[in-house]
């Protein structure tokens, strides 16, 4: 096990600088230096180079700027607030974008799995039907589809909930966002959990445990639900990823101020440092739920920590 | 056996009596109609078996009619009216959907309904403005452009996108796929680790940063999807061959002489072609999704061209004011990601044997 967490943790830091690399690249090949005054002269830009490090190896400089971006100094902001450092920028925002991400990932994942399971147990009804037309809706119709379509029945028509996003009512105007984000996760989750627990509930050992006598919620949870349990996990990390994407959208619908509308924002506005900064955030983000995934995927199944000890 | 005592049984005498054959035994007896085939257990050939299973399935019929259907409006649409996707006119901005016939039936009539906080109100625009002959069959937008060309416009733009770039990924996809799978050992080890890494970049990163160096566009569209979604490709090939490597027609096609090439592209990829096209038809929707949430964030198509993603962004100004000008395209665009969806899974269905039913 701890050879199996060891290789992962090395290929998710070597991805990282990969990455690292990647923006270093491009900033490099972005039109222009941060000094274009053409008031400075050469002596004086040269000046300015050296005290930002400007003149050294490229190397060197590399090995600076992946200090600088680990340590959470990205900068400072061009365009959308000028001169405001950027960690000081994503700092206020990351928090509602992480919280209403949470709202929804919890959401899709509970009504999910309740959604899978009802229709495997009553495979072939009038309910299963209908529990696999809503997860091929969920899948299908983009999730500010229903961002607008919530907004508009609910925000603007009856006016329950508040159309935007208003920071002194953080919890009741989160419900929206985190509906409409959630929509996808429930209904993927809903049909993997669906043909998992097809295949358990006919696998051998569920009728051993029915013939030891075992019924109702031990043989569901323990016996059924376990073993189902692990596949889906897996599809628990993708789908949190492209909850990113999903919220950008969304965080921009319901005027929330968030990560995903910092970028959008910048990408509008051309905003370098800021793009680059908060890619680099997506990815550490990115690559810390699919390590956490994949070692939590060792722990829950002994077959593969066993199988991954052995190797 | 049994014939052979039947011979000795037969007896010289009973020979004289014996059937003597008629014309009419020798005329075809044209009884196709009394034969059945058990067709459960005919041997047919894979694909035709394969149609019969993916006909079989309602939802599939469906979403491959409702794509045919989409597709020739994406054709022909267009050009149905005398309105361009690109021709404004400010003077008729902003009127609700309005069709010749179905308007006496109160339905498309050029109503809208305008909410306000003091209450709701019905107006005509078209009334309003003394427009009578004027019909915009899903309305205009607030350029005074005609939502019906603009979406079976960007419907095409969306499905030219899709397209291209599945098919591309399906080429750069499958290959490395197949060659990482069947050169095995270090090769495989190699470019494994190069797709780990390649697929831990967020999507939503990689088509930023490229948007940062190209220019907003169909292109960089299509090379910023190409970029992302050949990683699932690459994995099923991979998989289809390391399943089909060892079997018996590859020996024996090496033994023939045959180059590691002509295995992998001519032995191999024949018959990984179905898991491939379904999985061509899964990522179709998800650019698609793509595509738009580009044009929503602003970096898709640039003016006057337009996508269903461009139409739902522009749509979303004034979807309180005029929900009918996002309608149209999110109706498109959900009913193309839905029938892809069901086509795509009754593919899968038909094409796996371990579903066929006896």
């Amino acid at each position: 096990m701890k050879k199996y967490i060891g290789k992962r943790v090395l290929t998710a830091i070597f991805t990282l600088l990969v990455i690292l690399l990647v923006l270093f690249i491009l900033m490099q090949l972005m039109p222009g230096s941060p000094f274009n005054d053409e008031k400075l002269d050469a002596d004086q830009k040269a000046l300015l180079y050296a005290k930002y490090g400007l003149d050294q190896p490229i190397v060197v400089q590399f090995v600076r700027y992946v200090g600088n971006m680990l340590r959470g100094d990205f900068g400072v902001s061009y365009n959308i607030s000028k001169n405001t450092p950027i960690s000081q920028l994503i700092a206020a925002r990351l928090p509602v974008s992480i919280a209403i991400g949470g709202y929804a990932v919890a959401l899709g994942a509970i009504v999910g799995l309740l959604l899978g399971l009802i229709a495997a147990f009553r495979h072939d009804t009038f309910i299963d039907t209908l529990c696999t037309i809503i997860s091929v809706i969920g899948v299908s119709v983009p999730s500010y589809v229903f961002a607008l379509a919530l907004s508009f029945e609910f925000g603007y028509k009856w006016r329950l909930f508040p159309m935007l996003y208003n920071n002194s009512q953080a919890l009741n105007s989160s419900i929206l966002p985190s509906i409409s984000l959630s929509m996808f996760t429930m209904a993927s989750i809903a049909r993997f959990t669906r043909t998992e627990m097809l295949e358990v509930l006919g696998s051998d050992y569920m009728l051993l445990a029915e013939s030891k006598g075992l019924s109702g919620p031990a043989l569901v949870f323990k016996h059924a639900l376990r073993n189902a349990l692990i596949p889906i996990i897996t599809v628990l990390a993708p789908l949190i990823v492209d909850l990113m994407t999903g919220s950008l959208v969304v965080e921009k619908i319901f005027a929330i101020p968030g990560v995903g509308s910092l970028l959008v924002n910048a990408i509008q506005s051309n905003d370098y440092n800021v793009v680059i900064s908060l890619s680099f955030i997506y990815s550490a983000l990115y690559i810390l739920i699919m390590l956490v995934v994949d070692i939590m995927y060792g722990i829950i199944d002994p077959r593969i920590r066993l199988a991954k000890d052995d190797a | 056996m049994f014939k052979k005592k039947k011979e000795e049984v037969f007896s010289p005498a009973s020979a004289a009596e014996a059937y003597v054959p008629v014309d009419a035994d020798f005329v075809f007896k044209e009884n196709a109609g009394e034969i059945e085939i058990d067709t459960n257990f005919a041997s047919q050939s894979f694909w035709k078996e394969m149609v019969i299973r993916f006909l079989r399935k309602k939802s599939a019929v469906f979403g491959l009619t409702m794509i045919l259907l989409i597709t020739i409006m994406a054709i022909v649409g267009p050009g149905m009216n005398g309105y361009s996707y690109a021709g404004q006119n400010l003077s008729q901005k902003s009127l609700a959907p309005r069709i010749p016939g179905i308007e006496k039936t109160g339905f498309f009539n050029g109503d809208e309904t305008m909410h306000t906080t003091s209450g709701s109100k019905t107006v005509n625009n078209y009334k309003t403005k003394g427009l009578d002959d004027v019909y915009y069959w899903f309305g205009s937008d607030n350029f005074g452009r005609d939502i019906w060309t603009r979406t079976w416009h960007g419907a095409r733009v969306s499905l030219i996108i899709a397209v291209v770039a599945a098919l591309i990924d399906m080429i750069i996809g499958m290959s490395y796929g197949l060659i990482s799978g069947f050169f095995g050992g270090k090769v495989d080890m190699f470019m494994q680790r190069v797709l780990e890494v390649a697929n831990s970049i967020p999507r939503l990163v990689i088509v930023t940063l490229l948007l940062l160096v190209f220019k907003p566009g169909m292109m960089t569209i299509i090379i910023a999807l190409m970029l992302t979604e050949w990683v699932g490709m690459s994995r099923i090939a991979r998989a289809e061959m390391l399943k089909l490597k060892e079997q018996e027609f590859v020996l024996a096609s090496r033994t023939l002489g045959a180059g590691s090439f002509f295995i992998i592209f001519r032995e191999v990829l024949p018959n990984i072609i179905g898991p491939i096209i379904t999985q061509v038809m899964f990522s179709i929707p998800t650019a698609i999704f793509t595509e738009a949430f580009l044009s929503f964030v602003g970096l898709g198509i640039p003016v006057p061209q337009c996508s269903l993603g461009s139409l739902i962004s522009d749509g979303f100004n004034s979807f309180t004011t005029h929900p009918y000008q996002i309608v149209a395209p999110i109706l498109v665009m959900a009913l193309l990601m839905l029938s892809f969806n069901l086509v795509a899974d009754g593919l899968r269905e038909a094409l796996d044997p371990r579903m066929k039913e006896m």
